[in-house]
Formats: structure tokens, sequence, C-alpha cells
């Protein structure tokens, strides 16, 4: 290859994005202007344009409303990416507000809201307060939204600053849209948070109603959705609010609609005139029943609403029952709401006619949309007395049609029928035996099961029906088997024979030593103790007089439906749920702890904006009315500045979290080194050492407090190290006054959280508390701490280890620096760190000294050491059957013998 | 022969641009300035937190005048916009005595800047009309202007506020950037 080649790997192309940048700084306007388009183009397809951050910055101060609508679209997109640089548009943001044109006014203030850096928030304000008393109302309208969207990013300062008085203050502007956006900021501010902080007033509701007629139709909803949480002093108040809202009930837009009615249905309870009530009936009807024109969604939505009206009001849509007939090609989910409603508002005048649809519906294809309306007609049945023998004639025709799942959904409404009118329609059961064996869902079989206990003594055979489904009790759902035991004990109860005797022992049997469900052995236990003890107290209670039951199936209670009413037209009513249980909205300030925390994360993460922002924004609870904090979740605990990565990532990563201080104790002794200098410490100085007593591994501790403010809530925490060492309790440590100092012995325990790789002595510390952001520092791990107290050997044992352990796990190494100035001095004081003295020989002038001792985990170190008395230099050689640990346990014998 | 053809023609009747950045600390005027210069009125200003851009035509060149803000925040900043730049005007509040040593360190930070090699500087000694503010000797002193060697500079008493000096600076700096371009 020649010197030549190399041309192919330089390039002449400079790549997109400086190509861009020189065209940004173009002294042509119109470059320029492209330029931020094709940055535009980029960022909406997705690459990342943010290093332009700058360069599109500075083409913000133009004349070109294009252009400058451009810079704002870019700005929203990367201000948070770039946060810092974010500073620079400020001041452009700040002479927009003051534009003569109304449209850059608004644009800027509609635009400085949707940067949420909290940097520049503050500089936002200014020109914020400015627009919301501009005279134009477009800017009014549109910073008033923008108090909502600040508020989001930081509560604390539009309270401050006044804005929500401000925001008040637009309630009685002059101008409609302006009033109906002050009302939505409010509303929605209210909603996230936990206070009171919109309430109307008889003045503000007079202030509402007028600019309802005038603004635009969501403008409307906003003040109707607000206007509903009013509540009427007296029944005039709520007559008057009422007046002046049914107008709305006529507009186009359903949303108006649907609010217009909540809040009608809510006043309406105040309302004591009969006629007035009667009236306003009659009105909602026409617009509801509109609703139902329009999409098959829509339809739907206004459905569930329809449901909940109905039970609140069935005399608003009694009479229209017709819209309510489920159309062919209507989609499924709006044939069930339908249904729904028709079995509401089916009535013995209407009865023929709905009896007439559902018998209809029960011949079509789909499935779901058949059994639905086979129950329909039951529940039609126990709801109408006087109609409930049409229905049976009905379900018996649709029983002919022997169609499997339109005779089984038949068979369990019939049940509920014979239960709402006993000894009125048994003349039927006949027919449905005939049906018995084509039965195979759980809930038809246990129906019917039901039927022929309840009614044995009047069914001939009922002791062979009964037989014939108990052949295969043990594989029965436990529905079926529940049923099959009460008939059988009915069947007993009511022809004592020896057929039924037969059959209960059996029952009996399967339902009590068999089975393994105790709702099933429980009842069968209980049956069989009454039948042995007493039957005719048995047939008092098996056979007794049932209450009668009625149709509540999908009737909900009432305080909930008066919730539930007071959501209508949102998700609430349509999910027929209360919002509280799916969305959490409020939010409350978080702990003082927990703030600290999250300023910590805040500083260590000033450049990833999700920390940022999670860590500083209020946690939320659920549930509207809680005040109770909610703990911030774990985004902002263990989260520091990050001076090692590393450390953090495997801190993170631990079992045990950092303990919590308890008591404090206060041990003494020789100064400890300095790991933590108070210059790094900011005030704030560590000592430690690891050391050993009594068997145990303490951290030897001591804190000086040499800032000027008290420090308390003190942990520790280790990261992984060679020998697993980890805090084995809580640090305890007394909040430190400024100038005090604390000293604790710390348990450790080990093995707890090993780092991988070969061993080292390094052992990586974080300390905290509550004032200041996490220390880091690293202390060293002296071995010997690790020999344990049984680490003495016998000779001959010593002998046959060293013998076993081949020669290359022999090492030695010279400590140069040591001196031995008296034997039993040495082996004293080895002894103290449980290194054990086991025999001394001469060799020439230098004394040899064999000695031993154990690691945990049983890894022993076999020793022998080298030196002569008083000279100094010791040759230590040793060996190990972990050859890994040999570096580690030099240096400790080296410290030992210093 | 095109290029030496326009040069002549820009020359003859002078439809030059010039980038011109203005620095300074915090409360030295710079906004004031450049208002002055553009609108020839004084305007109420507020801290700028970020940067002012206006086009001021004087002697026949078009100046595109950047004000960038003084506070300390901002100044790290101020790099951003050091490429292509022909001149810089650098605003001293000649009365505020005490920050005098901060604005030298700014200012000679500033031409320690590659980017900036080529530009012109001009000082302006504002704030002329207030009691105790130093003359143009003395700003000279304090900023250690004479340290400048490979670049042409030039100091000027202002005051934006009464409008002197102003246009005696941009003399000198349309003068300087015509015998530069040549």
């Amino acid at each position: 290859m020649s010197g030549h080649d190399s041309k192919y790997f330089s390039t002449t192309k400079k790549g997109e994005i400086p190509e861009l940048k020189e065209e940004l700084n173009s002294q042509y306007k119109d470059k320029r202007k492209d330029a931020v388009k094709k940055v535009i183009a980029a960022m909406t397809v997705g690459k990342d344009v943010s290093s332009l951050f700058t360069d599109v910055v500075n083409c913000m101060q133009t004349e070109n409303l294009e252009l400058k609508k451009l810079v704002y679209l870019y700005l929203i997109n990367y201000a948070k990416s770039q946060p810092d640089l974010a500073i620079l548009a400020v001041n452009t943001f700040v002479k927009d507000s003051q534009d003569p044109n109304p449209l850059i006014r608004a644009l800027a203030v509609r635009t400085m809201g949707c940067i949420r850096v909290d940097k520049i928030t503050e500089y936002l304000c200014d020109p914020l307060q400015r627009c919301l008393k501009d005279d134009d109302p477009y800017v009014r309208k549109t910073a008033a939204i923008c108090v909502a969207k600040l508020y989001d990013i930081n509560a604390e300062l539009v309270e401050d600053r006044g804005f929500l008085e401000a925001l008040k203050d637009l309630i009685s502007d002059n101008n409609p849209m302006v009033v109906a956006n002050a009302v939505a900021a409010l509303a929605e501010i209210q909603d996230s948070s936990a206070r009171p902080i919109f309430e109307i007033t008889s003045h503000t509701l007079s202030k509402l109603l007028t600019a309802l007629n005038e603004c635009t139709e969501w403008g409307q909803v906003f003040i109707l959705d607000s206007l509903s949480r009013y509540k009427a002093a007296d029944a005039r108040e709520a007559e008057n609010i009422v007046e002046r809202v049914t107008p709305r009930l006529q507009h186009a837009n359903c949303a108006v609609v649907l609010s217009a009615v909540k809040i009608i249905l809510l006043q309406m309870e105040l309302i004591t005139s009969t006629d007035v009530v009667r009236n306003l009936c009659k009105k909602m009807a026409p617009p509801l029943v509109t609703l139902l024109s329009a999409e098959p969604e829509i339809q739907y939505v206004a459905l569930r609403n329809i449901n909940l009206i109905v039970q609140k009001r069935p005399t608003i849509l009694a009479h229209e029952i017709k819209v309510f007939f489920c159309k062919y090609n209507d989609p499924i989910y709006v044939k069930m709401e339908k249904l729904e409603i028709m079995i509401k508002l089916a009535s013995d005048r209407n009865i023929d006619q709905v009896l007439l649809e559902f018998k209809e519906y029960a011949t079509e294809v789909d499935v779901d949309f058949v059994r639905k309306a086979v129950r329909a007609i039951g529940r039609c049945a126990i709801k109408l007395e006087r109609a409930a023998e049409r229905c049976i004639s009905v379900l018996l025709e649709l029983i002919k049609i022997k169609v499997n799942y339109v005779v089984q959904e038949a068979i369990i409404v019939i049940k509920d029928i014979f239960r709402r009118y006993p000894n009125t329609y048994e003349s039927i059961i006949a027919t449905l035996c005939e049906s018995l064996d084509t039965l195979d869902e759980p809930e038809a079989k246990a129906s019917m099961i039901w039927i022929i206990g309840e009614y044995a003594e009047r069914i001939d055979n009922a002791d062979e029906l009964l037989e014939s489904f108990l052949e295969t009790f043990p594989e029965e759902p436990a529905l079926v088997q529940l049923q099959l035991l009460t008939a059988t004990v009915k069947l007993f109860l009511k022809k004592p024979t020896e057929g039924p005797q037969q059959m209960i022992q059996a029952v009996l049997n399967n339902a009590t030593v068999e089975t393994d469900n105790p709702d099933l052995r429980d009842r069968a236990y209980i049956y069989w103790r009454l039948l042995s003890t007493d039957p005719e107290a048995a047939k008092d209670v098996v056979l007794a007089e049932k209450p009668v039951i009625s149709d509540d199936s999908n009737q909900l209670d009432s305080s909930l439906l008066d919730d539930l009413l007071a959501n209508i037209s949102t998700l609430s009513s349509v999910y027929h749920k209360p919002p509280e249980a799916f969305v959490s909205r409020v939010k409350t300030a978080p702990r003082a702890d927990d703030e600290e925390f999250a300023d910590t994360a805040e500083t260590g993460y000033s450049e990833s904006p999700s920390q940022g922002v999670d860590g500083a924004s209020p946690s939320s609870s659920a549930g509207t009315s809680s005040n109770v904090p909610v703990k911030q979740p774990a985004a902002g605990a263990p989260a520091a500045p990050a001076p090692m990565p590393d450390l953090l990532g495997d801190l993170m990563g631990m079992d045990n979290s950092i303990v919590p201080v308890d008591e404090p104790t206060a041990p003494s002794g020789p100064p400890l080194p300095v790991l933590l200098p108070s210059t790094t410490g900011q005030g704030l100085q560590i000592s430690a050492q690891l050391v050993r007593r009594d068997g145990q591994i303490f951290y030897d501790i001591s804190f000086d407090n040499g800032t000027q403010a008290a420090l308390d809530g003190f942990m520790i925490q280790f990261n992984k190290n060679t020998f697993g060492l980890a805090a084995g309790g809580p640090l305890q440590v007394p909040p430190l006054q400024p100038g005090a100092s604390a000293r604790t012995l710390l348990l450790m325990v080990v093995f707890q959280n090993l780092s991988p790789g070969a061993p080292n002595s390094l052992l990586q510390v974080a300390v905290k508390n509550n004032q200041q952001p996490v220390w880091y520092f690293n202390d060293k791990i002296p071995m010997h701490v690790f020999f344990g107290e049984d680490g003495k050997m016998e000779r001959t044992s010593f002998l046959e280890a060293w013998k076993s352990l081949p020669d290359d796990n022999e090492f030695s190494k010279e400590f140069p620096a040591s001196v031995i100035s008296s034997i039993d001095a040495t082996v004293e004081h080895l002894a103290a760190s449980n290194v054990f003295f086991i025999a001394k020989r001469k060799n020439a002038n230098k004394d040899v000294l064999y000695m031993s001792a154990k690691i945990p985990r049983g890894i022993p170190f076999l020793i022998e050491l080298t030196a002569a008395v008083g000279v100094p230099g010791v040759k230590c050689a040793v060996k190990t059957p972990n050859k890994e640990m040999v570096a580690l346990f030099f240096e400790a014998m080296e410290s030992l013998l210093k | 022969m095109g290029i030496v053809f326009t040069r002549l023609f820009s020359s003859v009747f002078g439809n030059r641009e010039a980038r011109i950045l203005v620095l300074g600390l915090d409360n030295a005027g710079k906004t004031t300035i450049l208002y002055r210069l553009q609108m020839g009125e004084v305007v109420s200003t507020i801290p700028t937190i970020g940067f002012n851009v206006e086009t001021v035509q004087y002697n026949n060149i078009k100046f595109q005048v950047w004000d960038l803000g003084g506070q300390t925040s901002i100044r790290p900043y101020w790099r951003c916009y050091f490429p292509n730049t022909q001149a810089i005007i650098y605003v001293v509040d000649s009365s505020d005595t005490d920050r005098l040593v901060t604005a030298k360190e700014e200012f000679h930070a500033i031409l320690e800047e590659d980017e900036l090699k080529g530009a012109v500087v001009l000082v302006y000694a504002n704030k002329q009309d207030l009691p105790g503010a130093l003359d143009d000797a003395a700003i000279t002193e304090s900023l250690e202007l004479h340290k400048i060697k490979s670049r042409q500079w030039a100091i000027f008493k202002t005051s934006a506020i009464k409008g002197e000096g102003l246009f005696e600076g941009l003399d000198w700096l349309s003068n300087a950037l015509k015998s530069k371009s040549g």
C-alpha cells in the first residue's frame, strides 16, 4: 500500500452539524432562516441537533415572525437538554414580552411556560407579571395558562409572586376568553394542590355565568366544570344557575352538553319545586338523545354517562327507551351499554316492546350479546312482577330453539325468577329438565342443581337426576360441588329414603375426606353434624324460607352514584369509578429530609434532566383529600455528588441499605488516622480504623464537626470489598454541635458484599449526614484484623501442613525497616493480634520463629520469621493454600512488626 | 478577479458589515450604550440575562453589535460568541473602582482567547458623568492596557447617559476596521 492511499480516509466533508452551524452564523438573513428550517427538520425526524443550541438561539432576535416561531419551537424541544445555555434566551423572551405586536408577546409568554428549566423560571416571572396585565386579551389569556404551567414547575414561586391572586383578578376580566382560561388555569392548579386555592363565591359566580354565554365551546366546558363544584346557597340560587346554564344544552359540542347536564343534575338536588324539576327533566331528554346520533365512541361515552343519570333520575328518559334499541350495525360495546340502559328503563308500559327487542337480540350471532339479552329478559322478569309471566314465556320459547348457550343462560335466570316468585312458575321445571344433558357451564349446572334440590319433592325422579351429576362430583368446579352438596342434603331431608341416604353418604364423604377445598369441607361438616345431631333442626336450617331477591345487580351504591354524577363527562363517569381510584393528582410538600436528599441528588446530576427534575418535584399521593406526605421513591435515596461513579454504582447495587443512627456511644483510645480531612469535608473531619476486639471486627470511627452548623443523621455505607466487610448495625453518632466530636465503634460483619477480582485492601466508605453532601473516602483494610483466635496450631499439625503445601505456595519478603528487639516481646505482641508462636530455632546468628494465623473460612498462614535480634531487617516467609492473599498478608505483617 | 472587484466596489460605496461584541462586567452600561448607538436615546434597562443584538449603521459600516450579559453566571457563555468577531468594545464602569481588578482580569482573559486574536479592541471608560469616575488614563492604568502588544486598541471617555464619547469611539473603530481590511 502506498502512502497515497491515505487520501481515502481524509474527507473534505464536514458533516451536517458543522455545515448547519456555519449557515446559522451566516450574515445573510435568508440563509439563517433556511438553516433554522433545516435544523427544525432534522429535529422533527429525531436527529439530535442540540449541539447547535447557541447558534440557533442567536437567531432569536429577529423581526421575522416565522423565524422567531421556529427558534421558539427549537427552544421548547432542547432547553431541557441544555439547561445552562437556556439562560441565553432569557433576555430575548423579556424583550419579546414587551414587543409592540401582541402576537409576539403572547408567543413569548406561551413558549416561556413550555420551557421547564428551573434556572430560568425565576427570570420569567417579571414578563409573566406584565403579560397578565397586558392590554391585549389574547396576551392575558395566554399568560393565564402560563401560570398553571409555571405552577407545575414551581408552585412556591407562583404563590410567592402573587400569580394566584392575579389569576383570580382575571376572573373579573371583561373578555370572556380570558375568564375561561383563568378558570381553566385555576382549576388545573386546584387539582394539583391539597389546599383550597380556587373557591367560587357568589360574586365570581355571576362573573362566570356572564362569561359563559360569550366564550368558545372549550372555554364553556372549563367554566361549566368549575361551576359544578359550586354549592348553591339555596333553592333560588340553584334555580338561577340552572336557568343560566340550560341554554348550553342546545350546544353542538357534546362536552358542553354533558357539562351542562352535570350542573343541572347537581343543582336539581336543591330545587324543591316539583314543577321546576319536571320541567328540567323534560329539557334534558332531547340533548341526551341527540348525543346518541354521534360517532359510536361518543355514543359509548354518552351511554356510560346516561347509565348514571337514569339511575339517579329515571324519569328524564322514561319515554325515550326506543332510542336505546340496538341497531344491527352498532359496535358490540355500544350494544352492551344500550341493553343495560334498556333494562333500567323497562317498565310495565313498555315491557312488551322491550321483550320483543330482547327476543330478537337473543337470536343474533354474537354470543356475548345473546347471553346478555337472555339475562336482560330474566332481570326484567325480576324487576317487573306483572311482566314476569310474559318474560318466562319468552324464555321458554328461547329454550325451545335449543341453542346451547341460550338454554344455559335461560336456566341461570330462571333460577333467579324462581327465587323471586316462589311457588308460581314451577310448572316449567319439566321443560328445563329436558335440557339437563346439554349443560356444560358451571353456573348453568349449579343453577339447575339448585332448582332440582329446591323442588325435589315435586320432581319425581329428582334422586336420579342428582345421581347423574354425582358421578362426576370430584371433577366438578367448586361452584357446582357446593350446589350438589346442598341439593343432596335438601333431597335427603325431603325424601329420607334409601336412595338419597346412600347419596348423602357418598357426597359427604367426597366433600370431607376427598377434597382440598376448605369451603366445601366446612359446609359438608356443618351439614353432617346437623344431620347427625338433629335432623329436624337441619330441616329448619336448610329448608328455611328464603328472603326475596330483587334486581339490584347493576345498581351503584347511592353515595358512589352521587360521586360519579359530580364527575359526569370525565373518565370517572365512563369507568364508573371515583377519580381517586385511578389517578393521583394531589401534590404534597415532601418531608424535610426527603427534600435534602432531593437537593443532593440535584446538585450531583445537574446534567441529567430527569434526575434533577424528579428529585426536586414534590411527590404525589393517592387520594384527593389526603395530606399525608408520601416518601419519595428511590430516586433521591443514595444519590450524591459523584466523584467516583463506580463507587456510587456499587453502593446503589448493594443489598444492605444505609443504616440510620440509633443511640450514641463514646469509646476512647489512641488517635485514629484522618481519612477525610476537614478541608475536603467542608469542615467535617472523619478519622477511622478497623480494629479487632473480643473476636469481633469493629470500625473505630470518629467525627469532628468543624462546621458552623450542627450535624445530625449520620449514616455510613461500605462499598464492596475483598473481605465483604459491611456495617453490622446502625452507626451510633449523636447530633454534633459545631466544634463537638464523637467517636464510636461500629460492629462489622464479613462476607456481606464481596467484590469480585483480585484481593486488595481497599475499603471505600461513604458517610452522609442531613446537612452535607455524601462524603467518600478510602481506607485500607489491615488483614490482621481478620486473624482469628482459633489460629493457633500444634507443632505436629503445623509440620504436616507445611509439608502438604507445595513449594510454589511459599513466599518470602524482607521487611528492612522492622526490628525484633526482643523475641519474647515480639511473640507477645504478635499473639495479641492472633499470630501465634509455635516454635523457634537458631540458625547461625539469626533466630527463626515459626508462627501461625488463620483468617475466616479456615485459610491458614504458616509463618517463618528470620531475624537477628536488635538488627533491622526481618525476613518473613509464609506458606498458605490461598496464594492471592499473600500480598495482603505481607502488608499486615509489616505493619504488625513496626 | 470578482473578489477584487467586490472589494473595490464596497470600499467605494462603503457597504461593509462588522461583527462587534460589547463586553464588560454587569452594570457597566453595555445595553444602554447599545441602544444609545442604535436609537440615539437612553432606554431604561434591566440586567441582561442573555444577549441583545442590533444593527448600527455608522460611517458606511454596518455594525452588527452583540451586547452580552455581564453577570458572573453568564460570562462563561461569552465564548459562544467569539468566532468571526472583528472587534470588541469593552465597557468599564469608571466609578466602580472596587471591581476594576475583576474588570481587568476578565479583560485579559478575553484577550487570551484564540478566536479573538485578530479582533480590534475599543475600551469605553463609561459613566464619566458620575462623580468620582476615573479618567481614561487611570482606567488605562488599571486595565494594564499598555500590556497589549499585538493588536490595535484605543480608550475613550464616555457617558452613555449624556451620549458623550460613544461616536468618537466608533469613528476610531471604523477607521481601524477599514485600515485592517485595507
